[in-house]
């Protein structure tokens, strides 16, 4: 439905226009930056001031490619997408019973699941490496994504849980006396409503395990190697190859942005209530 | 067996197999976590034994926990504040279309993309005193001379800016996927009432979106206890202790002290103030 | 039947041959992914060259490696041998406190017997490494590691900018004082506002430490840590010899401190020495002392001509004793003594740190920092610095002393606490509050470990 125009809307356009304006270039200066110093020398890639016509060089891209570096970014997408489907399959059912809970019960399990997330990492580390080593699945892909749902599905649980409470329940009542399963309802009734807060958790869920350093760093070796891991091993003694660094950042933007534009257009309003009323 | 019956049923039969995995995954971390936290292990000391509460004896008379509390306490005020009050400008700036608002909207949320400690390297390098675009070139040509990372009472806020900057995006679409589930025929009514636009923030938009909020603030926080790499690459913690958060302060003192006992008792109470800290923000926003 | 008898016995037969065949796997770990070891890891770090594949095949052993950051590897490597798995054969040491913590603990395996044997002669000379190289790797008698690169102190600075303003190149402290506030003056005064005549490193941590060590035991003469100067646990039970931090220490810190503060950069009390390495490279400062590595590495790395054409080599300044200012580290790699493999990882520690490797490393950095004195001196080097400047590397290296801080299990904690307090100093401006912390703690810790009982 289009909402008439107003006065109003004109401050209230120019206001967000320059505030968006303001953040862009907050957010895209140090990504132009770091694009630049991907195709750029060591040397170039950090002088003041920058040059801004240059020749290119694609060496630190070449490095990616012809330095078998490509398995690495396979790894950080394996666990990404294995996550996001954990997460989901196991945190929108818990969700939505806890949604549907009544009592002390809900507040206390909802609870429990989110102190899970509390832990610092860095105590965390020495144990879960004893675990995975007696478990035998030191650097191999399902340590690490057992290690990151203690991370994701926290989140994906609370999110979709605050989600779930705002819908209200006659839909589903409706459904179930129609003779509908509660997994009927779940999925016909609940995830229909659910597009942007799906698409949310599972963007949020796919950054962080792309993201966190620390238990895929120490859980792995080579052969499990993730993408952060790969960069700060580049952060080496005596050495700093910045546009390498740089370069693998960007080599994992450019596909990452695509997902990101193709994944927001669910997260648009309409979609939900105002549809179904 | 009626119990077990229950177990089928909804909703337990929904909730239980997330909090089996959990509970398999994290029991036996959890419990050699405490397990070390009560023990004295320092590596270089051949002696190990049973030490009760003396780890968390000695780190509560460290002058440098409390000096690292101060720091993470002002840390994950400022940056989760900050996130907060940018990432609802951008949810309520991209709610509505506009042209490419799709492009914004992913661009926005490129910065989270980066690792963060690639983030910390460009942060470093940019806000360089001497050889950073920002802060040796653009940031003096407008007056702004000092030296961000080493003056210690600006590196906690140039830490903090570049935390900002990588991770705004996500409370932006934690709020902005509250924000689109809003229907809009409450903005109807609000309008037909004659509500401006900052009455119609106050009474419709917000009071939906505290549970978004809430949940985007919580997992901010808790992120923000654990940020180590974007600091650590940025200022070592320092200057001095400068900067030196709780998880650098217990990093060190289980890695660079050997001290795995106490680098546990750090982690063990870090999660105790951590679990307070969330029940005390839950309960005020419950009321 | 008999068709299935035959299939099961040929079955057999080639498990058996593989069993025969298996091949013993060591695994390494180190840190500088890329840089470390292209010429056999690639520069990806993670291929396999042919050189590589010729010795695993001479030799039946399967080298894996593993990468990270300094800090991360730390935490690997810390985690592993707590656990006492054994998983890493051949681990990455630092001549900054993993070699005495670890050698200490008893989680490294001495080294003095294989090589004895002259069973890896092949891979590596001992007489051609630098004697300060073996002695920074030795921990109370015990060699516990081979270097693959090391560096001994330096000065590297801009001959144009020294004549440019009628600048010695000094050679006491006193001097390096007089030339810095020349230069100083001297920018000041035409105006020039982004060089600096000093750098060097303040961040928090260890790294500082190396350096600032250095200048105190140039200023006293010894290292001044422990009363007496005791620099081993033995030393230091028997005299019950007290930290003096605020004793003789301060010389050498508040020196430090003071041309930090005075002649450095503004951000330098969070400068590491990708820092350092970055601010000489674009020309921005005008001495880089004492780690000279990090001046090499600026020399290899940039391409601005000016600073290329005129930069030179010094030996470092020394105190009033008449003792350099010390600055030394030792990338070394060394042996589990959990590992199952020992004599085969003994093999691979020496091939990765033999002359082959180092002369390699030599060819692709041309920095002058390598543990063997023939490939100090070897051709590219000369080629590249000039016979003179190779002759002053090596004698520095041949000369220094790594032994200018103690060698106690403790290390790695000290040297991250006077790093941070150096730190805190600079910023601050406070450098006997700085002390006064380091001195109390210090007692407190070496109380803790045990020390005065």
């Amino acid at each position: 439905m289009r909402r008439p125009a107003r006065k109003r809307l004109k401050w209230g356009h120019a206001f967000v226009t320059v505030y968006l304006a303001i953040y862009l270039v907050f957010v895209l200066f140090p990504i132009v930056w770091l694009v630049l110093g991907s195709l750029k020398s060591r040397y170039e890639a950090l002088l003041v001031p920058p040059k801004l016509l240059f020749r290119p060089t694609f060496l630190a891209f070449d490095k990616i490619l012809s330095g078998g570096l490509l398995h690495v970014f396979g790894n950080s997408l394996s666990i990404g997408l294995a996550n996001v489907a954990l997460a989901m399959l196991l945190g929108i059912p818990a969700a939505y019973g806890l949604s549907r809970m009544r009592g002390a019960a809900r507040d206390n399990i909802a609870f429990w699941i989110l102190s899970i997330r509390m832990a610092p990492a860095f105590g965390l580390v020495i144990p879960i490496y004893a675990l995975m080593r007696g478990l035998h699945l030191l650097d191999t892909l399902p340590a690490v994504i057992v290690a990151h749902l203690t991370i994701n599905l926290p989140l994906a649980v609370w999110l979709l849980l605050s989600y779930f409470d705002e819908l209200p329940e006659d839909m589903e009542e409706a459904a179930l006396i129609d003779g509908a399963s509660r997994m009927q309802a779940l999925t016909r009734v609940i995830l229909p409503l659910s597009g942007p807060m799906l698409v949310a958790v599972a963007l949020l869920v796919f950054v962080f395990s792309w993201n966190e350093f620390l238990f895929a760093f120490i859980l792995t070796s080579s052969r499990a190697q993730t993408v952060p891991a790969l960069i700060a091993s580049l952060a080496g003694t005596m050495n700093f190859d910045w546009p390498l660094m740089s370069a693998i950042s960007v080599a994992a933007l450019v596909p990452a942005f695509i997902v990101v534009f193709l994944a927001q257009r669910s997260i648009t309003e309409g979609l939900t209530m105002g549809a179904i009323k | 067996m009626a119990f077990l019956q229950r177990l089928g049923r909804f909703p337990a039969s929904f909730v239980l197999p997330a909090v089996l995995v959990l509970a398999a995954i994290v029991a036996f971390p959890t419990v050699y976590l405490l397990y070390l936290s009560l023990r004295h292990w320092v590596i270089i000391e051949p002696l190990r034994y049973f030490d009760g509460v003396g780890n968390f004896a000695r780190v509560l008379r460290s002058p440098d926990f409390w000096n690292s509390a101060r720091v993470t306490f002002l840390y994950i005020v400022s940056t989760s504040m900050a996130t907060l009050v940018l990432g609802m400008g951008l949810a309520l700036s991209l709610n509505r279309t506009f042209f490419l608002r799709g492009v914004v909207r992913a661009l926005v949320v490129l910065p989270l993309l980066i690792p963060p400690i690639v983030s910390g390297f460009a942060w470093k390098f940019l806000l360089n005193r001497e050889i950073g675009v920002l802060g040796s070139y653009l940031l003096p040509a407008i007056g702004v001379k000092a030296s961000l990372l080493a003056d210690p009472h600006l590196a906690l806020f140039s830490v903090v800016i570049a935390d900002m900057w990588s991770r705004t995006s996500f409370m932006f679409l934690i709020l902005i996927a509250a924000l689109q589930s809003i229907p809009a025929e409450l903005y109807e009514a609000a309008r037909i009432d004659g509500a401006s636009v900052l009455q119609e923030f106050r009474h419709v938009t917000l009071p939906l979106l505290v549970p978004a909020i809430v949940i985007g603030l919580i997992f901010r926080s808790i992120e923000a206890v654990n940020t180590f790499d974007l600091i650590y690459v940025m200022t070592q913690g320092g200057p001095g202790t400068a900067t030196m958060t709780l998880s650098i302060y217990g990093w060190k003192v289980a890695f660079t002290s050997f001290d795995i006992g106490r680098g546990a008792a750090i982690a063990v109470m870090m999660l105790i103030a951590t679990v307070v800290g969330t029940t005390a923000l839950i309960r005020r926003i419950r009321r | 039947m008999r068709t299935t008898v035959r299939r099961i016995v040929l079955m057999l037969a080639v498990a058996l041959t593989g069993l025969a065949m298996a091949q013993t796997e060591i695994r390494v770990i180190s840190f500088s992914q890329g840089f470390a070891f292209p010429d056999l890891f690639g520069t990806s770090g993670t291929e396999k060259t042919d050189i590589l594949k010729q010795f695993e095949q001479a030799n039946d052993i399967k080298v894996a490696i593993e990468w990270g950051d300094e800090a991360s590897v730390r935490q690997k490597v810390l985690t592993d041998l707590i656990s006492g798995g054994g998983r890493y054969d051949v681990i990455l040491l630092g001549s900054d406190g993993a070699v005495q913590t670890y050698g200490y603990a008893g989680f490294l395996e001495p080294l003095e017997s294989y090589l004895a044997t002259g069973d890896y002669d092949q891979y590596i000379d001992m007489n051609d490494v630098f004697p300060s190289i073996k002695e920074a790797n030795t921990v109370d008698g015990h060699l516990y590691g081979l270097s693959y690169y090391a560096f001994g102190p330096g000065i590297i600075y801009r001959t144009d900018l020294f004549q440019k303003y009628g600048v010695e190149v000094p050679t006491t402290i006193p001097e390096l004082e007089t030339a810095l506030q020349q230069l100083k003056d001297g920018l000041a005064k035409d105006g020039i506002t982004d060089v600096y005549p000093l750098t060097m490193r303040g961040a928090p941590g260890e790294e500082p430490t190396l350096d600032l060590a250095g200048f105190v035991y140039a200023m006293v003469g010894y290292p001044a840590w422990f009363e007496g100067g005791a620099v081993t646990p033995d030393q230091i039970r028997e005299s019950k010899a007290k930290p003096i931090f605020t004793g003789d220490f301060k010389p050498g810190f508040a020196e430090f401190v003071k041309l930090a503060r005075e002649y450095g950069p503004p951000g330098i009390a969070t400068h590491t020495w990708v820092d350092m390495m970055n601010i000489y490279s674009q020309g921005k400062a005008a001495v880089l002392l004492p780690s000279a590595i990090n001046g090499y590495a600026a020399l290899t790395s940039t391409e601005n001509t000016t600073v290329l054409d005129n930069s030179d080599f010094a030996p470092i300044v020394v105190g009033p004793t008449g003792k350099p200012v010390e600055s030394f580290w030792s990338f070394s790699f060394g042996i589990n003594k959990a590992s199952k493999h020992k004599a085969d990882a003994m093999k691979v520690l020496a091939f990765l740190t033999g002359e082959r490797s180092l002369q390699e490393f030599a060819n692709r950095t041309q920095w002058p920092s390598v543990p063997f004195e023939s490939v100090m001196k070897s051709q590219v080097l000369v080629d590249k610095w000039g016979a003179e400047e190779v002759a002053l590397n090596a004698e520095a290296m041949a000369n220094a002393n790594p032994k200018y801080f103690p060698y106690i299990p403790e290390l790695s904690d000290f040297m991250d606490r006077i790093g941070t307090a150096a730190s805190k100093a600079i910023s601050t401006g406070d450098v006997d509050g700085a002390l006064n912390d380091l001195q109390a703690w210090a007692l407190q810790r070496m109380q803790l470990a045990g020390y005065y009982k």
